[in-house]
């Protein structure tokens, strides 16, 4: 079946969605270690 | 087990589940990406809604949280109250930013655009602006007392705005597509989709409830710093 040439669009909002995840998760963690 | 220890107890158990989350969430990417099929008409770019979805119907209910949350902190003047609907704010605004990156990604290719300044779109950067805002006056104001009143008359003022969100897409003439599970009708997708965007909406769901965790101890532990040094001062 023949769809639109459009992966690339999806590898990009999966990759930043994760990277924004990833870091905030990464953020608390280093906030709690400075306070800790 | 004095306030510092409970906070750090929270602060672990926080991280096991933040990152049985991000786990959790690896496997959604596995699954949508390689055994969830292809839609017909919008190619692969309709599988974003598999990570846009799930962050916008967590992130609204984050601001959701803090809006009554917000309520009955001036209702019962519980500091924890105004610590958890700040740290559920925060949250609401870092889920934010993946929801207002990820649709203009998902847009560019079905719409044509990235950006199209209808009422869905626009009511949701509007509600991230507001909530930026609520946590730039959280850092400006000093003082505890007149710092949680203040956020959380704002917090009780942008609830509002969920609902409205929710409804903008039967209420005005928009590109963006009605809801596809928070609906009276059945979900309008075929099964092996609709468990994969129930999966991640669960996995992103519980990785709220990770951060929140996290958050609540920062909150808590800032506090105590807080304390201690006006202790010091005194």
């Amino acid at each position: 079946m023949d769809y639109p040439d459009n992966g690339a669009y999806m590898v990009a909002a999966y990759i930043i969605a994760a990277v924004i995840l990833i870091g905030y998760a990464a953020l608390l963690v280093y906030r709690i270690r400075k306070l800790r | 087990m004095n306030r510092r220890e409970k906070a750090l107890t929270t602060a672990r158990r926080g991280t096991i589940i933040t990152g049985l989350a991000l786990i959790g969430l690896a496997g959604v990417y596995v699954r949508a990406l390689m055994f969830t099929p292809i839609e017909r008409f919008q190619g692969p770019a309709q599988k974003i809604l598999y990570v846009h979805a799930p962050v916008a119907t967590v992130a609204l209910l984050a601001f959701g949280i803090t809006g009554v949350l917000s309520l009955l902190y001036l209702i019962f003047k519980d500091p924890r109250l105004d610590h958890l609907s700040a740290s559920s704010a925060e949250i609401g605004v870092a889920l934010s930013v993946v929801l207002l990156t990820t649709g203009p990604i998902w847009a560019k290719p079905i719409w044509g655009t990235w950006w199209d300044w209808d009422a869905r779109l626009t009511s949701t950067l509007f509600l991230f602006l507001l909530f930026v805002g609520y946590l730039v006056l959280r850092g400006a104001l000093t003082d505890f007392g007149m710092r949680a009143r203040f956020s959380a008359v704002l917090g009780v003022l942008a609830l509002g705005l969920v609902p409205f969100i929710h409804m903008t897409v039967y209420w005005f003439r928009t590109l963006h597509p009605s809801p596809v599970l928070l609906k009276p009708e059945a979900p309008s997708m075929p099964g092996v989709m609709l468990v994969t965007l129930l999966s991640a909406i669960g996995v992103v769901a519980v990785l709220y409830v990770g951060f929140l965790m996290q958050r609540y101890a920062v909150t808590v532990l800032e506090d105590i710093r807080e304390e201690e040094a006006a202790g010091g001062l005194s």
